[in-house]
């Protein structure tokens, strides 16, 4: 009965897709989402637990969830996998510090089985920022190579200025209508 | 028990793994090739509409049965930051479809350059090249390179299932 009601939502396309916002902290993840929602840049402070919000991209309906990204609570991103379609994965492009530290946590969340068949938009995000990384550069210091059974895709972003974000949810929404 | 039996019935379906590497400039057409192929060979798959299929920065995966072997393509990016990329995918791959986009003149001495830099690495040796212009022909295509892998096997042998 729930698999036919299911297959009639399908149909409407009215299945709320889930998507996780993941990343270091202060890499920008909360002001993503809600630059997504209500297009305006809000002032945040530093997630402890998480946002969620029901965003609406050409007529698909999306629930983003953005998690803290903090060292001691990156350990509860794991209670958010199941269900996921998609992963928003943002790093902060001009902190070339952290790369290392943020391509770790990328690495051990994509191993987990619950995330398998989840699709995976990468933004490098602050762009604005002086000394940002290219796209190749955040390819290789992510270890990007090493994925070879997920389709995934690097977008240029600046959350602070909104560029990118539209070509990043195009992207997502084309891959998650492909993939259904 | 279970693990005996399981193993054996996996054994029994498991297809030979082959990857395919789709190659060549940015805007040739290597997305547009890949959703081609998934067309062509997966049943009821619905094709991405043209117009939708952006420039790659990452990955596109496709994956298709043929002729009792699974094919696995990855469509690269292929802007100019994007192909020293390319070699990390080198040493796995079994094959090398290079797309051209034909209609280009102007392009055409540079996607010959980066062609000549493909060819000329050590681990693409002996390798199968499929050189296209386009999605025309997609059918024949893989069924050439389908045969090329497989005689190829001994070099390069497939891929155990394992981790697909």
């Amino acid at each position: 009965m729930g698999g036919l009601l299911s297959y009639f939502q399908g149909l409407f396309g009215s299945r709320e897709m889930r998507i996780l916002i993941l990343g270091l902290d202060g890499a920008g993840k909360t002001t993503i989402l809600y630059r997504l929602q209500v297009g305006e840049v809000v002032t945040t402070i530093p997630t402890i637990g998480f946002n969620v919000e029901q965003v609406t991209y050409n007529n698909l309906k999306f629930q983003v969830w953005d998690l803290g990204g903090q060292t001691s609570i990156r350990p509860y991103w794991r209670c958010y996998y199941s269900n996921t379609d998609a992963i928003i994965y943002v790093v902060d492009s001009a902190d070339r510090d952290r790369m290392g530290i943020s391509k770790q946590e990328l690495v051990s969340m994509l191993e987990e089985e619950e995330l398998r068949g989840a699709v995976l938009a990468v933004l490098a995000n602050k762009q604005d920022m002086e000394g940002a990384m290219s796209v190749a550069e955040v390819y290789s210091a992510l270890g990007l190579e090493a994925l070879k059974t997920r389709t995934f895709q690097i977008f240029k972003t600046s959350a602070i200025k909104g560029e990118g974000l539209d070509q990043a949810m195009d992207w997502l929404a084309n891959a998650l209508q492909a993939k259904k | 028990m279970y693990t005996l039996l399981s193993g054996l019935y996996k054994h029994l379906v498991q297809k030979d793994d082959y990857f395919l590497l789709i190659l060549g400039l940015d805007n040739a057409g290597k997305s547009t090739y890949l959703e081609a192929a998934k067309t062509k060979f997966k049943k009821d798959y619905k094709s991405l509409n043209a117009s939708k299929i952006t420039t790659t920065v990452g990955l596109n995966i496709g994956q298709v049965d043929v002729s009792g072997i699974r094919i696995n393509f990855w469509d690269l990016g292929g802007q100019e930051d994007l192909q020293s990329l390319w070699d990390k995918y080198y040493a796995e791959c079994h094959a090398v479809i290079y797309v051209v986009d034909s209609a280009d003149r102007e392009r055409m001495d540079e996607s010959k350059e980066v062609f000549d830099r493909v060819i000329g690495s050590e681990h693409l040796i002996g390798v199968p090249l499929f050189y296209t212009c386009g999605p025309d022909g997609v059918h024949e295509g893989i069924d050439w390179l389908v045969e090329c892998v497989k005689r190829n096997a001994a070099n390069r042998p497939p891929k155990d299932a394992d981790f697909s």
